[in-house]
This record gives structure tokens, sequence and C-alpha cells, in this order.
């Protein structure tokens, strides 16, 4: 059964939600002082659970633990026939609380709410929808934190490598013990545009449509250096200590420049011109010589990385970003062709404009690759500042989109398959 | 009335010719295998996709630059891709596709000879659809207004309409000729885009379809 945890209140969400400096206003739905959970197209307050799957699970590493957890959330009812359920797959720093509410006192919904609910684009009266936090994550699931049966203590960096194959394989045992005969359809933006596009590839007899969103088939140099410069940062914070760390304790420093670095390729440079400009903060006056934050920019970007520290363990983001940068489907299977050959879900790509770390060139080249697999593929771009976290972003086009394509009707087209 | 080009994008809006629509489509579904593999260039809302999936049991993928449009296929069960058409079929294979489709959207290409290029490298057969300006009322309207084209489907002055590089059945046959593309089959169409036309097209026929194919 699921437990809340209790440090620190799950309010959890993907990065722009988090913060009240720069999205929030895009990407809230309400913001009045009534009680939020009660809207009528909210899901209201929601509980998170823990799926144990009780036996030993093999790592594409090759590499065995003996179980593991997974915390998710399910929104809607599955139906009689089982074939309703939506999975919706997190990003990187995201987790299982993707729509409403964990108490009346939370000051955020999950971090998708304002798509996910009754009448939304995802509609919950329709479908069943469910979102695990990922293995080797660190919001419930098992991953580098967790503890380690055999020691007694935190696996740190013995936890086995994790690869979105993996995700995607634990994921699919919390589907069959919910009963999902059927995957209506997968969807996911960025880290969840992979994990879904593996679900489709992995699992070709279940999934029936699919939503990839600001995502790549492979990362580009400039995406895995990022990725690098945030691991080294917390690396070479002298408290990650090889990856044994107290649980309370840890490389915050490097956790936080992790954080606020990785933070800034989510956004636009136009964005954050629009959201901060070169605005300073109140308390710094006219000039100020010392090195304390005073551009907006500054402390909002400090804001993001101590509120990351709060919530997020250092292994994981390890962990995790190593997965992503080891993603690659192309190189897996031979070509993208090839490994996009067993798919039969129909599939929905979507870029936006200002996203420069998984730019629409990225996005439209999983779209025609699937076209070119005799796949029903469909490419749309959106134009955006809002950066790599536009997928989140407060848009009727959006929703239209996404709603047409989950609710048309189902087509049996022949297979052209090459 | 008589016949020009839109002024909107094609197949954005059902504007008045209706039935003239359904015409193209008709005379398009004629040439289009069933079940074969079907690329609709400037596909629009998919109006012509839905009618050849539907009548053809075609496989249908559309390009179109609008995101309204592209979305509105997607939310109808066809496949469309946002972008540029030279570069959607750049990143095919020879052959991929059995047919391209490029009907009233070649007089808005930058490149339309670039295009019908690349469209017979992609697919085996090319269908080109357009509205012929050479057509007698056409002259006329020019003649006697001295003015740019306006009539029930051309109904923007010049500084409201996009840009537009007109063709007459005349040109179109002297790029088939110069380029050696073998013309598989033409279709005129008087003004009321219906009745067959087989005396002096370029004077006469409102609406002209070509199938093409490399010589």
């Amino acid at each position: 059964m699921g437990v809340i945890r209790a440090s620190p209140p799950c309010v959890v969400a993907a990065a722009p939600v988090e913060c009240p400096g720069i999205m929030t206003d895009d990407v809230q739905t309400t913001t009045a002082h009534h009680p939020r959970h009660l809207a009528g197209d909210d899901v209201g307050i929601v509980r998170a659970r823990d799926f144990t799957h009780p036996g030993p699970f093999t790592f594409k590493s090759g590499q065995v633990i003996q179980g593991f957890t997974l915390r998710y959330e399910t929104y809607g009812a599955l139906n009689a026939t089982r074939d309703n359920a939506v999975l919706v797959c997190h990003a990187l720093s995201g987790d299982h609380h993707c729509a409403g509410w964990h108490s009346e006192s939370d000051a955020k919904p999950g971090w998708w709410n304002n798509l996910i609910g009754p009448g939304k684009a995802v509609d919950t009266r329709r479908f069943f929808v469910v979102c695990a936090n990922v293995l080797g994550g660190c919001q419930g699931s098992t991953g580098p934190s967790s503890i380690d049966p055999a020691t007694g203590r935190a696996y740190g960096t013995h936890f086995p490598f994790v690869t979105v194959r993996d995700m995607v394989n634990a994921q699919k045992l919390l589907l069959d013990n919910l009963g999902v005969a059927e995957l209506h359809a997968v969807l996911g933006g960025s880290m969840g545009g992979m994990t879904a596009m593996l679900f489709a590839i992995e699992y070709p007899q279940f999934t029936r449509r699919q939503i990839i969103m600001a995502s790549t088939a492979n990362e580009s140099a400039q995406a895995i250096a990022f990725n690098e410069v945030g691991r080294q940062a917390i690396m070479q914070d002298p408290a990650w200590n090889d990856g044994d760390y107290p649980r309370d304790g840890g490389p915050r420093v490097g956790l936080a420049i992790a954080r606020m670095m990785a933070h800034i390729t989510y956004l636009s440079d136009a964005g954050m011109d629009r959201k901060f400009g070169r605005r300073k903060r109140e308390s710094a006056g006219g000039e100020s010589y010392t090195f304390d934050a005073q551009f907006e920019v500054e402390s909002y970007l400090r804001h993001q990385g101590q509120s990351f520290i709060n919530r997020f363990d250092a292994n994981s983001y390890l962990y995790i970003t190593r997965a992503i940068d080891q993603f690659d489907p192309a190189r897996a299977y031979g070509s993208l062709e090839q490994a996009f050959a067993p798919i039969r879900a129909e599939s929905l790509v979507v870029g936006f404009t200002s996203d420069w770390l998984f730019p629409p060139e990225q996005n439209r080249a999983i779209a025609l690759a699937l076209l070119r697999s005799g796949k029903r593929a469909s490419y749309a771009e959106l134009a955006t500042d809002l950066g790599h976290d536009s997928f989140l972003l407060e848009s009727a086009e959006l929703y239209a989109l996404i709603r047409g394509f989950l609710e048309r009707p189902e087509t049996h087209a022949v297979d052209f398959a090459i | 009335m008589p016949s020009t080009s839109q002024s909107e994008p094609p197949r954005a809006h059902m504007t008045k010719p209706v039935e003239k629509r359904t015409v193209d489509m008709q005379v398009i579904g004629e040439w289009v295998e069933p079940q074969s593999r079907v690329l609709d260039l400037g596909c629009g809302r998919g109006e012509l996709m839905a009618y050849l999936v539907q009548a053809k049991q075609v496989s249908a993928t559309g390009v179109d630059l609008d995101f309204g449009r592209v979305s509105a296929c997607v939310a109808r069960g066809l496949s469309a891709y946002q972008g540029d058409m030279t570069a959607f079929m750049r990143a095919f294979p020879d052959q991929h596709f059995d047919r391209v489709i490029c009907s009233r959207t070649v007089h808005e290409l930058d490149d339309p000879a670039g295009v019908i290029l690349e469209a017979l490298r992609v697919a085996s057969a090319v269908t080109v659809g357009f509205v012929n300006h050479g057509f007698w009322k056409n002259r006329l309207n020019v003649l006697f207004r001295g003015r740019k084209v306006r009539n029930v489907v051309y109904t923007t002055p010049w500084h409201e309409s996009r840009p537009a590089n007109p063709l007459t059945i005349a040109d179109f046959e002297d790029f088939c000729r110069e380029k050696a593309i073998r013309v598989a089959r033409r279709a005129h169409l008087l003004g009321d885009w219906r009745t067959p036309c087989h005396l002096m097209p370029n004077l006469l026929a409102g609406y002209a379809l070509y199938d093409l194919a490399r010589a």
C-alpha cells in the first residue's frame, strides 16, 4: 500500500511547475485560494501507492536485484475490457504525481495537472491514467537510495546501471499487476518520450498509441555534455564520497549546481528574457559590489537548486542522466527503422520551436523514421518561447492535438511494414 | 464562374466551390490505385486523404506547414507531418511512395520544379492538379478590368493575397517537355470543373490534372 513519505511533502513536480518565479503562471490552471482540488475538471485528492515486484529483476546490464518497488498513482477507472489505460511517463526529475493534489494544503498539484483530469485533454472519465516513478528514481521507487537487503545499507553506486529499457520493463510489470490488457496510449515528454518510444518498441502488441513530446531518439553531444557537467558537479563534491553518503546528507552543493545548470537548458534565451530580463531583486538596490544574488534570474536559479536538493537524490541523478545519455535505439537495433519495425502503435511526435535541448529537428527525425518504417505517424510543432519545458505548456492548441489523437477512432489500416 | 487559384492555402477552408472540390477529388480518386501508399503535399485538413482512405483504402501521409491543419488531420485519424515538403521528401528513399499528390498547391511553391522532380524520385507517379490561369474568363477578367483576377474563388485584392505563381496548361506542358517528364494521363475540365474539355484546353479548360511519371 502506498505511503506518502513524511519528508518532503510531495510537491515534487517537473521543473517549471515547481517554482513560483518563472513558469507557474503559464502552467497552473488555477491560482485562486479557494479549494482548487475541488475544481470540476480536476482529479481532486489523490494518493500514491506502491507496487512491489517480489521476484528477481534482471537489468539490461545483466545485474539482478531481488525485487523492486514502484510508487505510482492512477486516476479514472479501468474498463471491463481493460484496454483504456494511458501510461504517463515522467522526465528526468519528475515523478508519479502527475495530476491532482495530495492534500488540501498542497501548494501545487501534480506536474501535468493542466493536461490530465475529467474533461481535460487526457480525460480521466474515459481513460485509466497510470503514472509511476521510474526504476532508479528516488520518489518512492527502488533506486540507489533504497536499502540493499544484502547489506542493510543504501545501494549507492552498487545499484545496477539503469537503462530506459529497464524502466519500461519494470513499468510493464506494474501494468500487468494492475490488470491492464492493452495500453490505449503511452505518452511523455523529454525522457518520458524515450520511455514511451521504448514501450512501443518492446511491447508492440500491448501499445496502441504513443505520444512523444520534446524528445529525441538519441541525445546530441551537447545534451550529453550538459549531463556530464551535472554529474561532475555531484561527483566532485567531496560529500558525494563515491556515492556512499547518509540519507540526509550527500553532495548537496554539487546537486544544486547540477540542477541550476540543467534548469537553464530547460528554458530558452527569449523565455528567460521575458521572465527575468535584467531585473534586479528589490533588496539589491543600485550598484552592489558583492557576489550575493542581485539579478532575479540568479535568485531564481538558487531557489531551483535549493528546492531540488530537498527532494532529489544525487545518485539517482547520476543514474537517470546516464540512462538518458545511453538511450540510442538506432544503435541498439542497427538503425532507427529497424528499431521501429515491430511497432504497431500509431504515433504522434510533438516538437517545440524554442527547445534547444531536444530541438524540433530531433523530434522530426523520430517521426520521419517511423514513416520510413511504414508506420502511422504524425509530427506537429508548436511555436513557443518556453524552451524544452514547453511540453508542459498550457496551450489550447496542444490540448486539442493530444485530445484529437487520443480520442480519434481506432483505425485498422493495412500493415505496410517493410 | 471562372475558376482560378484560391487566395487561401489549399483546402484550408471550404470556400464556395464545394462541388468543384469534390470533382477534383473524384478525378484523383480514379487515378489512385487501391491500397497504395500516397503522399499528399499541402494536405490541408486532410479532406482528400480522408476520401482516398475511405474510397481506396490507401495508406496516406500528408505534409502541411500549418499546426492547426496538421492537428485537424491527426484528429480525423490521418498521418500528417508539419514541415517543408521538399525537406520531407528528401528524408525518404527512392520510390518509397506509390503516388505523390500535389493538388492546388503547385502555384504557391518557392521551387515548383524542384518539388515535382523530388516527388518523381520518391514515387513512381505524381499527380498535379491546378487551376488554369489561361482559361478565357481569366484572360477577359484581366483584359477588361485591368486588375489582378478576382472572382468567386479568388476573392481578395492583391494586397490581401498570399504570394502566388499562377500557371497555365501551356506553361505546364512546356515544363514537362523541358524536364523530360512523361505525362501518363491528363484531365482538362471546363469552367464547371466537371465536363471534360477536348478542344483548346489552354483557353477553354478551367482546371487541369496531370498524372506524371519519369520518362
